[in-house]
């Protein structure tokens, strides 16, 4: 056995790769219905009045985030995770059918969980919490689902050849762990059927009030940030990028200050949600200085990442892989400066509730989150499916067309933010506020279209990505042998 | 200047131009408020910063090349430099751990700091400000200043020509509506606070007939009324309202209301108790200052004139 | 000692735990301690306005609009007095949304009414033209859901204690008392009786038809709970 090369089961990862550019369709089908609904109301009714229930704005906005960071993320956190787990631990999910059961059945649940978030949230069912809308039958198969995991990933673990952990095996651990923990403590909520014996069976209340709801939301929240787009993804970029460039990661003691500097700066930024909020004012505080702290963490990787291409520019121009995951740690030390610069008190009094936020949001996801797990499911696709990528072409229009979708979200949404944070805070001559909400609104309407247009764009790349990946999958394009992949992609013109 | 350089100012260039085009001129506007200066600042050092860091690596992929000695371990045929952290990044991460401690502790200590008390530095000094403008205000600017008070707190209801939307709140364009007037006879009225309440027709004695109100001269005064006191029913209006509402309709104080014009008085009083009649439903005010309710009422007194 | 971690997995993964439960620690728990009491003046919410809750939720109003007033100048002119923690004592989820597409809804009950309610949610461009909020016209016909709200009533006062069928202070100095029914057939009668009152003020003939046949469309149970925001 040790002496010939490993047979890898990707068996799993195939399902979840499909699960990723499905799911991503879909949600950033719902995100582009939303920008142009906001920039355009008549959206609202396209489809008639009477499914707007189904198809408005509010209905479909926590479809979208919820489809993005639990469908498309989350299935891409998996794909690679039942990919790269293998490789960098050197055993075969094929070595231990319980292992590959559980796999399996985890994939399973999870689209049974999927389709019951999607058909709830459709139905109005939510508890309303941002990224932790599903009620509480939803809750016991979204634990059941992340402990298989779990049961995956120190499985695999255990039976690992390779005695040290790869970093980004460290970013799996603290995703799994941290997912877990702030997931049980956001969603304690008591079923109000069983209390009182009527109504309806789904509905369950808080256990917390108030500000302290706030709180612990908020403490969920940032971090589910943290650790659903922040640390799995540095564990892609981690194994990625090395290993389509066939570079050596740059410095083993930057990856381990930013990885544990990380895990001890980011719990205690929450707070910068909840500026100017009625929580204690040191807590406040607390949140607005760590997150200026965790600039550097945060960076650390993003530039052990472009330090690890020093001197190979040439890949950088002819690798559209190499381009994506590029411009992903960039952007990842953009949205990571920009949050901090948004945390400070000053700065947040302004740009909490504008779109200046959604910005930051866009930036990190489309630019950092998306495009990591686009280049993660083209290096793994000729390699799961014996295929070179369909075309090579193709991946650079992807490229350019979602990178200025992306530019023209986030500079959009800017300036949109910006504005209406100004004019909110206006005083006239007369010192009585300077303008009405309603002249707030209609001069952030060109600001919208252009946001729509840049996310069709990104929508338009999504597409292509499909495509392409399909046709690689579906056997259209040369076959290759793994052994030959060393590093580089093969991809078809 | 190589070209990366030069599209990194450009970009920086057309990201800070066209944030100024849109906000530089808002009103309020970014010199008065520290608020919008930070942010602005904040917003500019993000695409300053983070332009130029990058534009440094990319340099640094264009003409470096790796080195360092490999670690012996080696994952999927990944490998590992054993390079040392790149001082800035460590210097800069060490001493922003010692500036959040010092911060926390010594320099903003929690109890030196309440969001409350800037909140009633900043009402303080926002009152200091306008309180001379306040004090000897003529009248045109008064009305100039009620219009932008309406129209952030009332057009949501009266529309912005203050014309009610298709009849969803009171036209203020004109005193009274027919329906309204209609409305309060029949029904009396018990909104503004006045020592007795509006009787309805039962409490509406005709001196010149010696008998309740009838629905001839209901219609017929209703039509007198929002007419602006002009046409047939005089006769009506001078045997039943005049005795509360005088002879030309414009109030008698404590009694009640003038319903010929607005006048300051009557609006302040609609803003303090609300009002319920025909068209519908309008809620109290009280988050207008002294000054925002004359205003107001100033504005709402300029338009039906 | 960190390469130790990264060969001894159990150990490395109990490390990453403690320092981010550490964190968490220190960010929960103190305000935990210090418990959030009800502000003079603040009462549960009633059957009727409960289910509006409920419909606000469920149409992700909070996706649009924030419930929190922050303690500066141009927001308490625009939107009243500043929030205060206790006011949020029986909120149960706590609705401050995150952003703002449209305006802080925490007191609108001060300065809008049924009326405009209902126009408003019927056509909002109508009533503000360029509004881009959606039209909620389903809210017209859909019965809102009181036994549910009934069960979250029963459920707080029996798990939290919630003060129903107890005075509670008001700023004057008095006291009022909101009620819990004794069972889902009388809470749908107490919520009616609600629902008649501020149907009284509405236009649409639908809605008033619906309410004299003894049901509650949506947007009357929603109507109260926004009338109710103060
Ligand atoms: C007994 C005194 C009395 C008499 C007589 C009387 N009113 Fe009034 N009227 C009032 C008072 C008091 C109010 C203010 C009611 C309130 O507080 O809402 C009022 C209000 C009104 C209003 C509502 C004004 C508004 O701002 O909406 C109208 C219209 C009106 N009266 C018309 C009439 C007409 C027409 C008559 C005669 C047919 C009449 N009133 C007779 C006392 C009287
Ligand atoms: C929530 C909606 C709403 C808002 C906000 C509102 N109003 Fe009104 N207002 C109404 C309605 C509805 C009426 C008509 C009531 C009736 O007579 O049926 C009315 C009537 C009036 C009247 C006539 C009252 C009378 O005696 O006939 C005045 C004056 C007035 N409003 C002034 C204002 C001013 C000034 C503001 C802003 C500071 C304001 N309103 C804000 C809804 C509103
Ligand atoms: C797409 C965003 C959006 C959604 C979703 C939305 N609104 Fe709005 N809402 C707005 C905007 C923009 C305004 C300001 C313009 C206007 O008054 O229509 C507004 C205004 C309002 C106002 C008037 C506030 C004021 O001070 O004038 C109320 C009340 C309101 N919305 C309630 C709701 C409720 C209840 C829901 C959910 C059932 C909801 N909104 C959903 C965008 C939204
Ligand atoms: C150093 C790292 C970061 C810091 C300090 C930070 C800080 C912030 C701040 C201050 C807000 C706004 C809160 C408000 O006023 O409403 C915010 C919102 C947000 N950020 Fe970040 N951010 C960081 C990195 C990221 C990254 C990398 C992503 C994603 C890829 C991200 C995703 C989000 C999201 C989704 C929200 C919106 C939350 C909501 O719904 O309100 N952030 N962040
Ligand atoms: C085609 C691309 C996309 C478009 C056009 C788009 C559009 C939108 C819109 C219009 C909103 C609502 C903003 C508002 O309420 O004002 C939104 C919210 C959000 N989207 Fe997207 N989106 C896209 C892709 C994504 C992706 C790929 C992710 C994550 C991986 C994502 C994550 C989010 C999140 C977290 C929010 C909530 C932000 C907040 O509440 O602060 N989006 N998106
Ligand atoms: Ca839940
Ligand atoms: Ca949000
Ligand atoms: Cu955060």
């Amino acid at each position: 056995m040790e002496n010939r090369p490993l047979e890898y089961d990707y068996t799993v990862a195939k399902w979840f790769m499909v699960a990723t550019i499905l799911l991503g369709l879909v949600g950033m089908l719902i995100g582009v219905i939303l920008a142009w609904e906001l920039a355009f109301p008549a959206v609202n009714t396209a489809l008639g009045q009477g499914v707007a229930e189904f198809t408005n704005f509010s209905r479909l906005r926590p479809l979208h985030t919820d489809a993005v960071a639990y469908g498309f993320t989350v299935s891409g956190i998996m794909a690679t995770w039942y990919y790269v787990g293998q490789r960098v631990l050197k055993v075969s999910m094929a070595e231990s059918p319980f292992l590959m059961f559980i796999g399996k059945l985890q994939f399973i649940l999870y689209v049974i969980v999927v389709a019951a978030v999607v058909v709830s949230l459709l139905l109005g069912i939510t508890s309303s919490k941002e990224y932790a809308e599903f009620e509480w039958p939803i809750d016991i198969g979204v634990v059941v689902v992340w402990v298989l995991w779990g049961i995956s990933i120190f499985g695999l673990i255990g039976i690992r050849r390779e005695k040290a952990l790869y970093i980004s095996i460290w970013y799996y651990i603290a995703a799994f762990l941290a997912v877990a923990m702030l997931y049980l403590f956001n969603n304690m909520e008591v079923p109000t059927y069983f209390v009182a014996g009527v109504g309806s069976i789904w509905h369950s209340v808080s256990m917390y009030a108030g500000t302290n709801d706030a709180l612990v939301q908020w403490w969920f929240g940032h971090n589910a940030v943290a650790f659903v787009f922040t640390t799995p993804i540095v564990a892609m970029i981690y194994y990625f990028l090395p290993k389509e460039s066939g570079q050596a990661v740059y410095s083993y003691k930057l990856s381990l200050l930013s990885f544990w500097g990380l895990m001890f700066v980011y719990l205690w930024a929450g707070g910068h949600h909840l500026l100017f909020s009625t929580v204690p004012d040191w807590m406040q505080t607390m949140g607005s200085v760590f997150s200026v702290v965790l600039i550097l963490p945060s960076w650390g990787s993003a530039i052990n990442m472009l330090l690890t291409m020093k001197g190979e520019w040439q890949q950088v121009a002819s690798n559209p892989l190499i381009k994506f995951m590029v411009l992903a740690s960039t952007f990842y030390m953009f949205s990571t400066l920009e949050g901090p610069i948004q945390a400070i008190k000053s700065v947040n009094a302004l740009a909490h509730f504008t779109d200046w936020i959604i910005g930051h949001v866009h930036d990190g996801v489309l630019g950092w989150v998306a495009f990591m797990i686009f280049a993660a499911l083209f290096h793994m696709a000729p390699r799961v499916f014996k295929r070179e990528i369909y075309s090579k072409s193709l991946m650079n229009t992807q490229f350019w067309i979602q990178t200025l979708g992306v530019v023209l979200y986030f500079t959009s949404m800017w300036i949109a933010g910006i504005t209406q944070g100004m004019m909110w805070r206006a005083h006239d001559e007369f010192g009585n506020l300077a303008y009405s909400f309603i002249d707030t609104v209609t001069v952030l309407h060109p600001y919208y279209t252009i946001r729509a247009v840049g996310g069709s764009l990104y929508l338009l790349g999504v597409f292509l990505f499909a495509y392409n990946m399909f046709k690689t999958m579906s056997g259209a394009s040369k076959e290759v042998d793994e052994s030959e992949m060393q590093n580089a992609s093969p991809m078809g013109a | 200047m190589n070209k990366l350089m030069l599209w990194g100012v450009i970009f920086v260039a057309a990201m800070l131009g066209a944030t100024y085009m849109a906000v530089g001129g808002s009103k309020g506007g970014m010199g008065q408020d520290i608020i919008n200066q930070l942010a602005v600042a904040g917003a500019a050092a993000l695409v300053v910063i983070a332009v130029f860091v990058v534009v440094k690596y990319v340099r640094q992929m264009q003409n470096d090349t790796a080195s360092g000695e490999l670690a012996e371990e080696n994952w999927d045929g990944i490998g590992e430099y054993k390079n040392e952290l790149p001082t800035g990044w460590a210097v800069i991460f060490l001493g922003l751990i010692v500036w959040a401690m010092w911060y926390f502790i010594a320099g903003y200590p929690v109890n030196a700091y309440s969001q409350i008390g800037e909140y009633n530095k900043e009402v303080k000094s926002h009152d200091a400000k306008f309180a001379a403008q306040y004090a000897n205000m003529d009248h045109d600017t008064l009305v100039a200043m009620g219009e932008s008070v309406f129209i952030v707190q009332c057009a949501q209801c009266h529309g912005l020509a203050a014309d009610g939307i298709d009849g969803k709140a009171a036209d203020l364009n004109k005193r009274i509506q027919e329906i309204s007037v209609k409305h309060v006879v029949e029904n009396g009225s018990n909104n503004l606070g006045f020592a007795a309440p509006m009787p309805d027709r039962n409490g509406l004695f005709n001196m010149n007939t010696n008998a309740l109100i009838t629905d001839a001269e209901i219609a017929t005064v209703a039509s007198y009324v929002s007419n602006g006191m002009k046409g047939d029913g005089a006769d009506i209006f001078a045997g039943t309202c005049a005795a509360c509402h005088g002879a030309d309709g414009k109030g008698m104080p404590m009694v009640a209301p003038s319903i010929a014009e607005f006048n300051p008085e009557l609006v302040a009083t609609v803003l303090k108790h609300g009002k319920k009649g025909a068209i519908g439903q309008m809620p109290s005010f009280d988050i207008l200052n002294e000054q925002q309710i004359k205003a107001v009422g100033a504005y709402v007194t300029s338009l039906s004139k | 000692m960190f390469h130790w971690l990264e060969k001894h997995p159990f150990f490395f993964a109990v490390g990453v735990f403690v320092t981010i439960a550490f964190a968490g620690l220190v960010e929960v728990l103190p305000n935990f301690a210090e418990q959030s009491r009800p502000a003079i003046g603040t009462k549960p919410y009633s059957t009727l306005e409960l289910a509006g809750r409920h419909v606000y939720i469920k149409n992700d109003c909070n996706a649009c609009h924030s419930q929190l007033i922050r303690p500066f100048k141009a927001e308490t002119d625009r939107y009243g007095h500043y929030s205060i923690s206790g006011e949020y004592a029986y909120d149960r989820p706590f609705l401050w949304g995150s952003k703002r597409t449209g305006p802080d809804l925490h007191r609108i009950g001060n300065v809008r009414t049924t009326d405009w309610h209902e126009n408003h949610m019927w056509d909002p461009a109508g009533v503000v033209p360029g509004s881009v909020m959606p039209a909620y016209k389903w809210l017209f016909k859909n019965s809102a859901d009181i036994d549910t709200a009934y069960a979250e009533m029963v459920t707080v006062n029996k798990v939290f204690n919630v003060p129903y069928n107890k005075p509670i202070p008001m700023k004057d100095g008095s006291t009022q008392i909101v009620k819990m029914a004794a069972d889902v057939t009388a809470a749908n009668a107490e919520a009616l009786a609600d629902a008649k009152v501020i149907a009284a003020s509405m236009k649409n003939q639908d809605v008033k038809d619906a309410v004299a046949a003894g049901k509650i469309p949506e947007i009357v149970a929603l109507i109260a709970y926004l009338n109710s925001l103060k």
